[in-house]
């Protein structure tokens, strides 16, 4: 069996973005949130005047910011696409609000509070800092994280999970990171890595 | 009412009903098949064809799914590409005086969709130890008189394994084998060098190769694509959408009506048969009676219990074809009490392509031959050996530019493994009917009780001990031994309820799975096991049922029914 063709990523936003929007016009009110929606779209927020009005959840627009910065600094755009190309921020809202229980929706908003509040005292609000102020300060709160208690999960971990979930079911996360082959025809058990394309998709 | 009679009515179009269908509707019976959920046919599988980005919320179950879908969501099943299989429970409601995790689906196809697909045979360790033993009923049965029925089984489903001439576990006809992988391979040589253990490759109902019969056009070969659960468009594994409800439609016997729950057999006291059953509409709340010759139950193990218990009349005052008063009782599952896995260490340079839908299999070595242990009967192992995906990095602090550079490279290997032991039949185990609560239809609602005993727990020891002993013994690292608190009915390998034996004082059912009290009256579902094996049951009902069919019609033909 040939590969399934490549699509190009850019549906892959405008799909997230249609979806969003389609879900605020299902619910009869839709939350006016200009930067949010220029997060989605990978602009700045001063272009974000004439963009359609977007439905958030669970998380603020000045959240949804936060948490966009947040995972783009775990996932970055570079010669391949990062964490907000891929959507990765309202997919993170929309899971917080679908999948995660209201007890586990409050502590990710209270660890993200807190996560500010560290980074002020530290130094300066996250997002006025550089990315490579912002990658120092990421690291540093992953690595404290992964020696301290994980029971309940800290902020950190739970944002770092649902940024690797939302880029790894993502169309572009996927294409330009894995050999996804929708139907493989077969199996083969013991295979040469030299002789395979490049990470296979394993999950 | 002419139209509502027929030759035959099956109750229940899952692995069993769909069974029953193929066998009577071919030897020429105008069969009724009655399922109580929505119809599906082959190729209305909804998500089969989604990608993973075409999945809301990463494919993770909502709190809605959670809610509504309470008992299923326990086990972690429920995801938005296969929750359109799994009932409501809370519009389904059942009384659990134990925690029983009763899994339903009610559709056309049943369970038959989302099954495992590991297909067993039982052998004669297993049908005989209830004699030797004095456990429950002897099997009324013996290993070669059911070997046929295995191989027709077996041949019509399409089922893929390796011939591995072990005593407790008989081979039968397949297909080829799936590869093991490279890590599994190693694994198997080191097991049989140094505990003389075998792992074999899992037996699978998915087409590793064309059929070797013509019989189910419809039906292509495994593509690898390892979403069996949301069902398979190809037809690439055995379903009885896929695969014998396709061949009783085209004999033209065949009338398939779904939304139609029955909830009870009609007997006629006078002629001492059942002349139908009575049902009602799922969506109109209407009553039908429909009447035949011949009623299969394949309901499920508690479906079909629960119909019989709820048929009294004046002969049967405390449920139908129930003059042992084992209806309902020895409840079995299998035991699952937990799971292990361990890192591998290098094979850094080799990996696999495709995903294979069947992991490998240990079978049952506890009390088989000089082995004996503290516990009765056995257990086996089904796992797989597999390189990490990007889940890794959950557990990770990597980010920025390292992080894409190792999430582009295939992770370390690992290996995890789940031991499914057998569960002796207890009378105590048992579900019953309380006619003082009702469901939204106003039928009373099921009652059950089961949990795991003394042999299961011994056993459980043992379980994992061997675990963490093979993991190590291999050479693999960090082993770790999960304990889960375990429910009966979590293995979905419920069976037990009418268990077929050559004594009617004993059993519900005899050797051809006839009511003893009520010869036109076939259960063929789980409900007829006397004892659970370790095995995957599904080919096993396969079997039996098809044996029960020809008998039916057999003895139909010289009028004995």
């Amino acid at each position: 069996m040939s590969a399934p063709e490549m699509n190009t990523h850019e549906p892959e936003i405008l799909r997230r973005r249609e979806l969003l929007k389609r879900a605020a016009w299902l619910l009869g009110g839709a939350i006016s949130a200009p930067a949010a929606l220029a997060i989605l779209q990978g602009c700045s927020a001063k272009d974000a005047d004439t963009a359609a009005p977007v439905a958030l959840k669970v998380l603020s627009a000045a959240q949804l910011a936060l948490v966009a910065e947040i995972a783009e600094t775990m996932i970055p755009k570079t010669t391949t696409s990062g964490a907000k190309d891929a959507g990765v921020p309202a997919f993170i809202d929309q899971v917080l609000d679908a999948v995660y229980p209201k007890d586990a929706q409050q502590r990710f908003t209270a660890g993200l509070a807190d996560f500010e509040a560290a980074a002020k005292a530290a130094d300066k609000s996250f997002l006025d800092r550089d990315p490579a102020d912002r990658a120092a300060f990421v690291k540093q709160s992953l690595e404290a994280a992964l020696a301290g208690e994980r029971e309940p999960k800290p902020f950190i971990l739970m944002a770092r999970e649902l940024t690797l979930l939302g880029f790894f079911t993502s169309q572009v996360g996927i294409d330009e990171n894995m050999d996804y082959v929708a139907v493989p025809g077969a199996y083969h058990g013991c295979v040469p890595l030299s002789q395979m394309k490049k990470h296979v998709y394993w999950e | 009412m002419e139209t509502n009679s027929f030759d035959a009515i099956v109750v229940g179009s899952g692995m069993s009903g769909g069974w029953a269908a193929k066998e009577l509707t071919e030897k020429g019976l105008k069969t009724l098949v009655l399922e109580r959920g929505r119809m599906v046919k082959h190729g209305e599988y909804p998500t089969a064809t989604k990608n993973p980005w075409d999945l809301p919320y990463g494919n993770r179950i909502t709190q809605e799914t959670r809610k509504h879908k309470y008992v299923w969501s326990r086990t972690g099943y429920p995801t938005p590409a296969n929750e359109h299989w799994m009932i409501d429970d809370l519009e389904n409601p059942f009384v659990e005086e134990a925690p029983f995790d009763w899994m339903r689906g009610h559709h056309v196809g049943g369970r038959s969709i989302m099954w495992a697909r590991q297909s067993y045979r039982f052998g004669p360790l297993d049908m005989e130890a209830n004699g030797k033993e004095g456990v429950g009923v002897p099997w009324p049965v013996t290993y070669d008189e059911i070997a046929p029925w295995y191989d027709k089984a077996e041949i019509f489903a399409g089922i893929s394994g390796s011939a591995d001439g072990l005593y407790q576990l008989p081979d039968g006809k397949y297909l080829p084998p799936h590869d093991l992988n490279c890590v599994e391979t190693d694994f198997k040589r080191r097991l049989d060098d140094k505990l003389g253990r075998k792992l074999i490759i899992g037996r699978c109902a998915n087409l590793t190769a064309p059929l070797t019969h013509n019989e189910s056009p419809q039906r292509g070969t495994c593509q690898a694509r390892n979403l069996c659960i949301r069902g398979c468009p190809y037809g690439g594994y055995f379903s009885s959408v896929s695969a014998t409800l396709p061949s009783a439609e085209r004999t033209g016997n065949m009338t398939l009506l779904a939304d139609q729950i029955v909830y009870e057999l009609i007997y006629d006291n006078d002629r001492g048969k059942a002349t139908g059953v009575r049902v009602l509409d799922a969506k109109t709340g209407n009553q039908t009676d429909y009447f035949a010759k011949i009623v299969f139950l394949c309901a499920s193990a508690l479906g079909s219990a629960y119909i019989m218990l709820n048929s009294t009349s004046a002969r049967f005052p405390n449920g139908f074809g129930n003059d042992s008063g084992e209806l309902g009782h020895n409840i079995m599952d299998h035991n699952k009490p937990g799971s292990s896995n361990a890192s591998v260490e290098g094979y850094l340079d080799v990996a696999y392509t495709g995903r294979r839908p069947n992991g490998f299999y240990i079978p049952r070595y506890r009390n088989v031959g000089k082995d004996k242990r503290n516990y009765l009967r056995g257990f086996g192992y089904q796992g797989r050996a597999a390189r990490a995906g990007y889940a890794r990095f959950n557990d990770s602090a990597a980010i920025g530019e390292d992080l894409k550079k190792e999430f582009q490279e295939p992770g370390p290997w690992n290996i995890s493994m789940t031991a499914f032991g057998e569960i002796l039949p207890y009378h105590d185990n048992h579900c019953r009917i309380d006619r003082d609560k009702k469901d939204k239809y106003g039928l009373p609602l099921l009652v059950v009780n089961a949990i795991v005993r003394d042999n299961e727990r011994k056993m459980e020891e043992d379980m994992k001990n061997d675990a963490a002993e093979m993991l190590t013994a291999a050479g693999f690292k960090d082993v770790k031994v999960r304990s889960d608190s375990y429910n009966v009915g979590n293995s979905i390998h419920e069976m037990g309820t009418a268990r077929m034996g050559a004594d009617p004082k004993k059993s519900v059912l005899n050797k051809f799975n006839q009511v003893h009290a009520c010869k036109n009256v076939f259960v063929t579902d789980g409900s007829f096991m006397p004892s659970s094996g370790c095995q995957n049951p599904s080919l096993t009902y396969m079997a039996f049922t098809a044996r029960a069919a020809d008998h039916a019609v057999s003895e139909l033909k010289k009028g004995n029914l």
